[in-house]
């Protein structure tokens, strides 16, 4: 049990070093989000929505998109030099490595989501006030849950030969639950509703994560044999 | 060999599957009375729900047996999973269009985001993703494992959507017949509707059973092209 | 089968047929130009049927396209192992 939790800890370790050096794929979902967000401003008729009612929409849709951009490439640099070989070969267990990859780009994906609601916050002018917390917690878990099915078939993907293309094809239908819980939610907190009135569906977002983390662990292992 | 007598017993199935068919639009025209409240559009119902129970049962046995394929790494269970996916594809297909056909008449409008539309749809699409990740692999035996994965993924995701799209909204009649104090339609239309269902089921089983034989062939016809390569 | 296997005359005879439709399409629609409108309830009563009609056609449609398909495939590929 040590030993495993240690060598998931190293390949995070490894991935976010490697990010931290380049910050290739943050810079490309932060990138990604502020120029989505103004995209988004101008795509609303503000004479006749409002637009704090549609934030908590394009908040989720932000991060769906910016998320596949970055997720894609989890295991693109790996495959480039062949490391992916070598990261296989290691007496590391599969499940170990997947969950240190779906960590690391949770790691990301979270940091883009805050930064995501910012930037709605500011552009769309959106009131927060107590409920950030709550709002935070919701977009964690969805992240969660979105990089668990992400990550697996990032891995998927980079083995086909049409790429990443693939790759929203084959998560979105997937995840229709998890936008429907995490729109709902965020909608009803930016609203000022209370944080109890929404937590049968912060469970539910939870529940999602745990499941879909759960079963890329048991997956993940046919997927890059051999 | 098997692969023929599949291959026969999938046809012989099928024409009986098909002379049931022809009965059932029979039974469905000239036999069974009319619903009172919906009118003649209810007759769209004899064949949109059988569609679905079979479409959902052939995506349920390709679920199956892509999970028993990575288990036991049996070729004949990665085919049986890429001819039922095939099945369900088409089914759900049929599911589809005729029921917007009736939505239209009876709701006023084609598509609405009903719970198990949408699941149709959303299984439809991820079993359309089953086919692509299959087709574009260069290593074949890395496709059948990637899709077994898709289809074990999309099976595991559908309480989760089921739940979060009858959360979301919920417009469908109230199942008739699978409730615990018994089926509330009248005798003719339960009889039809059974009928029906066992004839789609008959269908699927036929064409299963010839589809697989295809994909029999197939195998075989690559282990001798290998052979005669080496 | 021996009909089936005669693409192009299979092919030709569903062009011939889809032509003579059309056609006849096109004269009804001329004719029917002449005769008074139907009032919005004689077509709206008539709607459920159309439905049902078009309903179980593509029932049969996509059950026997299946069906062919997948002789057709059989078909080819017994005729490359031969």
């Amino acid at each position: 049990m040590r030993t495993y939790i240690d060598q998931i800890r190293a390949i995070i370790w490894k991935d976010l070093v490697l990010e931290l050096r380049t910050r290739e794929r943050i810079a490309a979902m932060g990138a990604f989000a502020v120029l989505a967000a103004i995209l988004f401003n101008f795509s609303i008729d503000t004479t006749s929505t409002r637009p704090e009612d549609v934030a908590a929409g394009l908040i989720w849709m932000t991060l769906v998109f910016g998320g596949l951009l970055g997720v894609g490439r989890t295991f693109y640099l790996e495959s480039q030099d062949n490391a992916l070989l070598g990261l296989l070969t290691s007496p590391v267990p599969k499940d170990a490595i997947y969950l240190a990859k779906t960590l690391a780009n949770f790691a990301l994906l979270f940091i883009v989501s805050v930064l995501v609601l910012g930037v709605f916050a500011l552009f769309f002018g959106l009131d927060l006030g107590a409920n950030v917390g709550g709002i935070i917690l919701v977009l964690g878990l969805g992240s969660l849950g979105f990089v668990a099915l992400g990550t697996l078939f990032a891995a998927i993907s980079t083995g086909t030969t049409m790429g990443e293309t693939l790759l929203p094809i084959l998560v979105f239908p997937l995840l229709v639950p998890m936008v429907i819980y995490g729109v709902t939610s965020t909608g009803r907190l930016i609203a000022g509703r209370p944080f109890d009135e929404v937590e049968g569906n912060v469970r539910m977002l939870g529940a999602f994560a745990v499941a879909a983390l759960a079963a890329g662990a048991m997956l993940f292992r046919y997927v890059v044999e051999d | 060999m098997a692969t023929a007598g599949m291959r026969r017993g999938g046809t012989a199935l099928t024409l009986v599957g098909l002379a049931g068919l022809v009965f059932v639009y029979w039974m469905s025209f000239f036999w069974v009375s009319t619903e009172i409240n919906q009118g003649v559009v209810q007759r769209i119902f004899y064949v949109h729900v059988p569609a679905a129970w079979t479409s959902f049962m052939a995506f349920g046995f390709s679920a199956l047996a892509s999970a028993m394929y990575l288990w036991l790494r049996d070729d004949r269970l990665d085919r049986a999973a890429l001819c039922a996916a095939e099945g369900g594809l088409v089914f759900g297909t049929i599911v589809l269009t005729t029921g917007p056909l009736w939505g239209k008449i009876a709701w006023g409008t084609y598509w609405t985001w009903e719970p198990r539309l949408t699941l149709t749809l959303l299984l439809w699409f991820i079993f359309v993703g089953y086919f692509m990740v299959r087709n574009s692999t260069e290593d074949p035996e890395k496709g059948k494992r990637f899709a077994a994965v898709v289809a074990i993924i999309g099976a595991l995701d559908i309480p989760f959507i089921h739940m979060s799209v009858i959360w979301f909204r919920s417009l469908h009649p109230e199942p008739v017949v699978a409730k615990p104090d018994g089926p509330s339609l009248p005798a003719d239309m339960l009889t039809t509707l059974l009928t029906s269902l066992a004839v789609f089921t008959v269908i699927f089983l036929g064409l299963f059973l010839y589809r697989y034989a295809l994909e029999g062939l197939r195998a075989e016809a690559d282990l001798r092209s290998r052979s005669t390569a080496t | 089968m021996i009909l089936f296997r005669n693409r192009v005359w299979v092919a030709r005879t569903v062009l011939a047929c889809a032509l003579f439709l059309l056609a006849t399409a096109a004269v009804g629609a001329q004719e029917i130009q002449g005769l008074p409108r139907p009032t919005a309830l004689a077509s709206q009563s008539l709607r459920p049927y159309w439905h049902v009609f078009a309903a179980y056609a593509i029932v049969i449609t996509l059950i026997g396209g299946w069906a062919i398909s997948i002789g057709r495939r059989l078909r080819d590929l017994e005729d490359r192992l031969r």
